[in-house]
């Protein structure tokens, strides 16, 4: 296997990678995000969790510029977003939960559609996506139309979208849906590779708390819309009264559904 | 503005375009590729310079004729470059699928609402381009003999601006149609289905009077007589500047043109704007009621159907109202209809009577046709719930015919009202309407079992297009077979109502039943296998 080619080394920074500070969102009555904080420094991983409908995928939106927040501050390597949409996005990574790609392009032609995008010389670009065509066993695929893939060769092209450009702040949601155990294990080790070696600060969520717990170095856990409870592992197990317990019971404990022996034993009725 | 992200993005959504609307996408084939765009426009072009120019060295028209054609295409093609457009881009944007329509494969890199407004404009005035190809061509043998080379350049232009006019146009609906809906009520779903099929009535609409040669004609003596008010509508801007060419008035002829031009940019710049207001998708959101869950379809129980069909016939009931690209099979009816109040004088009763009957039949065969297709990859969780082939017939069945016979008979009551017919045609009307309505959704049910396309395009064609075009042929003879002499026994004379009534019943209740039985087998066999 071709080794995957590692993002060259950011300017040692005292900032914030992420900076979230107090954003809330409303749509209608709904309101999906309310005065969430949280940081991500370069050079870690931090997951959001929460439950489904917690409010997320929204944030994560904020976070590119999709959204408008309400109220609050976003800045991204030290910027708003709002002031330089466009040239922050180029240094973002972005791994949409369910990606959506040009379907009537091949794998080929739309990676370089998005290299274009990002002003990847064309002379660099075979030399940085090859490996991850081979590393994540693409190749060969790479002529067909994006149509005739599985659910697993989307997330993989959309995975190569998001770091053929070496971002410098990576926002993955749900990146290992539809994977296959190797190329997940090989997108976890690169992840936290790039974060050791690169200084990429990285949003990660996940609905796997193994692999939150496994991978992140800190984690914000959000439920209807608010910050729950932040910090590392140990933490959070503090913070829930659950020390030396799994990261499943802190989490269940934090959102308020520990106990859900009522609700299978009505499943099973 | 990054010009090279604006064309790498134009070639993508041409190239996605090309490769989407064909049964093989082999993205390595010439017609996969967008320069295949650049090849119908020279075809298209060469064609009609080459076959006129030949008749032309045998036998040149007369100058004043050739005047005469010149000058009369010359202001239409800028407008028909805008038309084409606007119509045809309106149409396959409103009716798309979700998610070939949708631009969030842009939304995270790193381009701005201009690049992304101006990418998908070229696109689409490309994809276009080929329909003013062919009529520059014609054009140009006339200009030639004329030697009119200022008008016909300046007509090139003009058009090829024409066609970023429509373009805007059609970006600006489409952002429109995303939002607005939401702005106006908060329900997001159905307030857009609401607005689009609004915008899709007007606009074919408009397209058909648009070529209707009576109303065309009031609308040319109205221009002409108020010359200040064509001055005032900046779409005409285009043609009162190649008059002013063909009439030798080069300042108002530059005026007109200086403003098309900054007409443009201005939609330009206004659909950039909706863009960029709209650049994202509004999240779905996801409203939980707490109720004890109970079959809430009693009426549907009423008619016959077990709680299983009730709950499938429900869920197509559903979708007629909410997926937009079941759109097109509500709003053509409604234009039909519209049409016939509006140019109806001119048919008598008779004529009246069975456009009514083509309506209703047309509608039925639409919703037939369309109702197994529309199920897409979906079906596989059909074929894996404990549900039998019967069931689906019977649901589909009701489903289909419920808005076709309710539609109809409201259709057929009104307009027979609209007309003042008394009472007792407009009861035989509405039973020879609903007759030609249920015969004919059964007949698209029998199209739909057997030649459905399941497959994920951007405007879903639901039944193979052979096949489709056979259901078409079939249905209008069998239409006519029940309409004609159903027609022909209400308006004629009583004394000789009866054989025609007689053929109508006779004809309904043999092709209902056999259609009924083609459909029934067409389900089972589709039952036996996946098509896919």
């Amino acid at each position: 296997m071709a080794a995957l080619p590692s993002a060259p080394t950011s300017p040692t920074s005292n900032g914030t990678a992420l900076e979230v500070d107090g954003i809330s969102k409303s749509f209608g009555a709904t309101r999906a995000l309310s005065a969430v904080s949280f940081a991500v420094r370069p050079g870690e991983i931090v997951g959001l969790l929460g439950p489904n409908g917690a409010g997320k995928s929204t944030a994560m939106k904020a976070v590119l510029g999709l959204l408008r927040p309400d109220t609050g501050r976003i800045r991204v390597l030290g910027r708003s977003i709002g002031d330089d949409p466009v040239g922050l996005k180029s240094q973002i990574g972005y791994v949409p939960e369910s990606p959506s790609l040009y379907e009537f392009l091949t794998g080929a032609e739309y990676l370089d559609f998005v290299a274009d995008m990002y002003g990847l010389p064309p002379e660099r670009r075979a030399e940085r996506i090859r490996p991850y065509l081979d590393g994540l066993e693409l190749a060969g695929h790479e002529d067909a139309l994006i149509s005739s893939y599985s659910q697993g060769m989307r997330q993989k092209v959309a995975l190569i979208a998001g770091l053929l450009h070496r971002p410098r702040l990576l926002i993955l949601d749900e990146p290992l849906n539809g994977l296959d155990p190797r190329a997940a294990r090989v997108v976890k080790d690169l992840v936290r590779e790039r974060a050791t070696h690169d200084r990429v600060g990285v949003l990660f969520s996940t609905h796997v708390l193994e692999i939150a717990q496994a991978i992140c170095d800190r984690l914000v856990i959000l439920d209807h819309g608010t910050v729950l409870a932040s910090g590392t592992v140990d933490a959070l197990r503090a913070q829930a009264g659950l020390a030396g317990s799994g990261l499943e019971d802190v989490f269940l404990a934090l959102t308020g559904t520990g106990d859900l022996s009522d609700v299978v034993a009505a499943l099973g009725r | 503005m990054d010009l090279h992200k604006v064309r790498r993005l134009a070639g993508v959504l041409v190239a996605s375009q090309l490769r989407s609307g064909r049964s093989t996408s082999n993205p390595r084939s010439l017609f996969g590729q967008p320069r295949i765009l650049w090849v119908a426009d020279l075809v298209l072009f060469l064609a009609p310079v080459a076959l006129l120019g030949q008749s032309f060295l045998a036998r040149a028209p007369p100058v004043a004729t050739a005047a005469a054609i010149l000058n009369g295409l010359a202001p239409f093609l800028p407008l028909s470059a805008v038309g084409v457009v606007l119509v045809a881009g309106t149409l396959f944007e409103l009716s798309a699928t979700a998610r070939f329509s949708g631009s969030d494969a842009a939304n995270w890199l790193p381009i701005t609402p201009g690049e992304y407004v101006a990418g998908s404009t070229s696109a689409i005035a490309f994809s276009y381009s080929p329909a003013v190809a062919l009529l520059l061509g014609i054009a140009l043998p006339f200009a030639a003999r004329l030697d009119a080379w200022p008008l016909y350049l300046v007509c090139a232009l003009l058009s090829a601006v024409a066609l970023y006019e429509g373009a805007f146009l059609v970006e600006m609906v489409r952002a429109a149609s995303q939002r607005i809906g939401a702005a106006a009520s908060g329900r997001r779903g159905t307030a857009s289905f609401v607005l689009r099929a609004v915008v899709l009535v007007l606009v074919i609409l408009a397209f058909d009077l648009a070529l209707n040669p009576v109303f065309l004609f009031a609308a040319v003596h109205g221009l002409a007589t108020l010359p200040a008010i064509t001055a005032a509508i900046p779409l005409l801007w285009a043609s009162q500047a190649l008059d002013a060419v063909a009439s030798g008035a080069p300042f108002l002829a530059a005026a007109f043109a200086l403003g098309q031009l900054a007409f443009v940019a201005g939609l330009g710049v206004l659909a950039a704007r909706l863009r960029s207001r709209y650049w994202a998708p509004a999240p779905v959101e996801v409203r939980l009621a707490e109720h004890v869950y109970a079959s809430p379809h009693p009426w549907l129980a009423a008619l016959g159907l077990s709680r299983t069909e009730s709950a499938l016939a429900a869920k197509d009931l559903r979708g007629l109202l909410r997926r937009r690209e079941l759109l097109p099979v509500l709003v053509v009816p409604i234009v039909l209809v519209l049409l016939l109040a509006i140019e109806g004088g001119a048919f008598g009763t008779f004529g009246v009577i069975l456009w009514i009957g083509w309506v209703a039949g047309f509608f039925g065969l639409l919703v037939g046709a369309s109702s197994v297709g529309q199920e897409r990859r979906g079906l596989q969780l059909l074929f894996a719930l404990p549900v039998t082939d019967r069931d689906v017939f019977r649901a589909k069945t009701v489903a289909a015919l419920i808005p076709v016979v309710l539609g109809s008979a409201l259709m057929a009551v009104a307009i027979d009202t609209w007309f003042r017919m008394p009472p007792v045609e407009i009861a035989a009307s509405l039973a020879l309407t609903v007759s030609v309505a249920v015969c004919l959704v059964l007949w698209g049910l029998v199209f739909a079992s057997r030649f459905s396309d399941f497959q994920e395009r951007p405007r879903p064609q639901f039944v193979r297009p052979g096949p489709m075009l056979a259901a078409t042929g079939s249905g209008i003879v069998l239409l006519a077979a029940i309409a004609v002499p159903g027609a022909l026994a209400i308006t004629g004379p009583v004394s000789a109502a009866l054989l025609p009534a007689t053929g109508a019943a006779v004809a309904a209740v043999a092709i209902g039943t056999l259609a009924h039985r083609f459909a029934r087998t067409g389900f089972a066999r589709l039952f036996r296998e996946l098509p896919f």
